[in-house]
């Protein structure tokens, strides 16, 4: 693994919304692949009940070349014949790096899905944090000591480390 | 469910107190234990408000009594916007002190969205008047001691929820004699921010589908005193399963009252048609189903017969997790320095007309009746800024050609090349009227570039981490122009710590304002596929109710505290010092 050539990821694959096939309701074993320039990085475990409400919450790690220009989401379904894709979404890591936020800012990012027509499918929610490059790390050693504060007794109010658990669903926008 | 043919996802959908969180398939064990939980509130669901117990202490009173010490009593009003008292509580006499700490506390409904000014007064009760109920005792007949008067939200923000104020004499002359100090200490009632969260499951419910098995949720209702029931929750529908789990319920004290309390907890099966079959029902308090989670035991579904017989069913109610905890309130951030910052911009479009014509949205009254720029601005400014520690506001037009000529989208509304901020409410409307003079109304309606520059300045508090989330009122009178291009801004917008508030005058269509705002609208969608994360904007417009008691602006804001909640949440932003063992834990 060439560390200074690529940007590790930490995505979490939140949830899906209002996923259909061939426009009706998908009724279960929906997951997610996560891909860049048509190679996959990880795909979620299979939402066996969830419906076209799938709900995964899995966070992975994963490796993107530096220049990569987007990553892509395609969400799928299990059927009697093998995977079929149902939708997908292109991410630009413009949504996620550069700006002025931080670079480890926790982005909660939402996109609509389209099917191989390029018809709308839904949505898919994730989050998404960059890691600072290896190479960064490596060479500010001091970073290390930098941390949460403890035992300050004034009040901590900047974004800590933590585990993105989801974002609040706008369900109520698909009442059937 | 074989026999469905419409698309039903919508009623399958859980109310009332679900929320998104970890699946058994995550292992973030100890991740669970540290987020910041949330719960999904659908638009039906009423707004939860907070009560908020005072405490108040003085010192260096008057000593009105010659042989004895005062014996003093306060009594709490709300002023009311026509300027009369009503009274809120009064507090118990304490005999023969001049540093009196009451202990009973005065009670008050927090309302976001509005100012609350309060007054106290401070009597000393007549030794014969001691053995009669404080409620009973004629102000009139007591000695007057003084005076003080304060915002609640004044008191909310201060860092120990404790503000001290000067009495003075009921006339309102500065005394040449100190009459002393009051303190009022502000606290939260913990009963209104206590949530309790359940994962339940059950086990061989009864199959009421003839071809495939049944498609069971739960309804939660609380029993009310009348004999009925009122439904609290209800979880989604999990499909063709006799053994469901549902995904994690999170109630509130204000959902189900008291720990003891009874709740109906009824299994039905989902039917496309509406008429759910009830698979089963048991009547529990939460204490109950405490029990039952620390117990690992279950409890029995029953379902009565056509002839009024309870048949114990072989279907069980597990309770996989119970957890009780508080829940960060938008009191507990405020009151840990969190602020919200205060941002306007200013439509200065030719649609409203010419400033010097007296039909103009824009006309200044030498009289000095407000106009409805004017009053929007100082209706929300002057709830927001107590939430603002250094109250220097950014301030934009938009729409105008300024001094240089040109025609800007987002120009300084206090003039200046460099700066934007202006000094309090006073200070935007003074820049306000400041600008009237000195830029002409030009056009079109484009909000991208405030939206942008305001974001702009959200992302920058990020990197430092900083404890602000900004407020955006953009005040208008026309149709967008640029429709896409705010879309787009505000998609990208919703993942930073920025709300939006749209005000409309005039009596223009405001129907494109109506698809900003996702309360009436679907979730917006950029030109390049990305959707809203959250709702940030709210619009009303402001059609001048005569004589009304509720402005459209209280309206506007009492949102506010939810979208705040929403963004500190779901970032895991606590508004205390974490403790070691939890730092090292995540």
């Amino acid at each position: 693994m060439f560390s200074t050539a690529s940007r590790t990821l930490e995505i979490t694959v939140i949830s899906g919304e209002d996923i259909r096939n061939k426009r009706k309701p998908v009724k279960k074993n929906v997951f997610a692949v996560i891909r860049t320039d048509s190679q996959p990085l990880c795909r979620t475990e299979t939402d066996k009940d969830g419906g076209s409400y799938p709900y995964w919450n899995e966070k992975h790690n994963v490796d993107i070349p530096v220049h990569a220009r987007f990553i892509t989401v395609e969400v799928q379904c299990k059927t009697s014949v093998g995977d079929k894709t149902l939708g997908m979404a292109t991410i630009p890591v413009s949504d996620f790096v550069g700006g002025f936020v931080p670079q480890s800012y926790l982005h909660f990012l939402s996109y609509r899905l389209r099917d191989s027509n390029g018809e709308r499918n839904g949505i898919i929610n994730v989050s998404v944090k960059a890691k600072v490059p290896e190479y960064a790390a490596s060479s500010c050693s001091s970073a290390t000591t930098i941390g949460v504060p403890f035992g300050k007794t004034s009040c901590y109010g900047g974004v800590v480390p933590g585990v993105p658990v989801g974002v609040p669903i706008m369900k109520q926008y698909y009442q059937g | 469910m074989g026999n469905c043919f419409s698309d039903v996802q919508g009623g399958k959908q859980a109310v009332g107190g679900v929320q998104q969180r970890t699946t058994a398939t995550n292992n973030n064990n100890r991740g669970h234990n540290d987020a910041v939980e949330f719960f999904y509130r659908s638009r039906g669901l009423q707004q939860l408000f907070t009560q908020v117990e005072l405490s108040l202490s003085a010192f260096n009173l008057r000593d009105r009594d010659i042989i004895s010490k005062s014996d003093p009593m306060a009594v709490v009003y709300v002023k009311k916007i026509d300027g009369k008292l009503e009274e809120l509580g009064r507090t118990e006499v304490i005999l023969n002190s001049l540093n009196p700490t009451w202990i009973e506390k005065v009670t008050v409904a927090f309302q976001f969205e509005i100012v609350q000014p309060l007054v106290f007064h401070v009597y000393d009760v007549d030794t014969k008047y001691h053995n009669i109920p404080v409620k009973t005792l004629k102000l009139e007949d007591q000695d007057f001691l003084g005076e003080a008067t304060c915002v609640l939200s004044e008191v909310l923000t201060k860092q120990n929820r404790s503000l001290t104020l000067n009495l003075h004499s009921k006339i309102g002359h500065v005394a040449l004699r100190n009459l002393g100090v009051l303190t009022i200490h502000a606290e939260e009632t913990v009963a209104s921010r206590r949530v309790v969260e359940m994962i339940l499951h059950c086990s061989y419910l009864d199959n009421k589908d003839i071809f495939s098995k049944s498609n069971p949720f739960l309804r939660i209702s609380r029993i009310v005193e009348s004999g009925g029931s009122i439904p609290i929750c209800k979880t989604e529908v999990v499909n063709d399963n006799l053994n469901p789990t549902w995904k994690p319920l999170c109630l509130s004290m204000q959902q189900f009252g008291s720990k003891d309390n009874p709740l109906i907890i009824e299994c039905f099966d989902f039917n496309s048609s509406g008429k759910h079959s009830l698979i089963g029902k048991l009547q529990k308090s939460v204490a109950d189903l405490e029990k039952l989670h620390e117990g690992r035991s279950g409890a029995n579904l029953t379902i009565t017969s056509h002839h009024g017989h309870k048949k114990v069913l072989k279907g069980e109610l597990f309770v996989d997790q119970f957890c009780e905890k508080e829940q960060y309130s938008f009191l507990d951030y405020v009151s840990c320095g969190f602020e919200l910052n205060f941002m306007v911009a200013v439509d200065f479009t030719a649609s409203n007309g010419n400033p010097r014509n007296p039909d103009s949205l824009h006309y200044i009254d030498p009289s000095g009746q407000l106009n409805s720029y004017q009053k929007a601005i100082m209706e929300v400014g002057e709830v927001i800024q107590f939430y603002d520690s250094d109250r220097r506001f950014p301030a934009w037009g938009f729409g105008g050609k300024t001094f240089d000529g040109t025609i800007s989208h987002c120009f300084n509304l206090n003039g200046s090349a460099g700066s934007f901020e202006v000094e309090g409410v006073e200070g935007i409307m003074s820049a306000y009227a400041s600008a009237l003079h000195n830029v002409t109304l030009a056009g079109p309606t484009l909000f991208g570039q405030v939206i942008k520059t305001a974001a702009q300045i959200a992302s920058q508090s990020v990197s430092y981490n900083s404890k602000k989330y900004f407020v955006l009122l953009i005040i208008t009178d026309g149709v967008l122009t640029d429709l896409q291009e705010t879309k787009d801004a505000l998609v990208k917008a919703s993942d930073l710590p920025l709300s939006i508030l749209i005000v409309g005058v005039g009596s223009a269509d405001f129907g494109q304002m109506e698809v900003l705002d996702a309360d009436k609208g679907q979730r917006l969608e950029s030109s390049t596929d990305r959707v809203a994360t959250r709702d940030i904007v709210q619009f009303v417009p402001m059609r001048d109710v005569h004589g009304g008691q509720i402005s459209v602006v209280q309206a506007l804001l009492e949102e506010l505290p939810g979208q705040f909640l929403t963004y500190m949440r779901c970032r895991d932003i606590k508004p205390r010092p974490l403790h070691e063992a939890q730092a090292s834990g995540t």
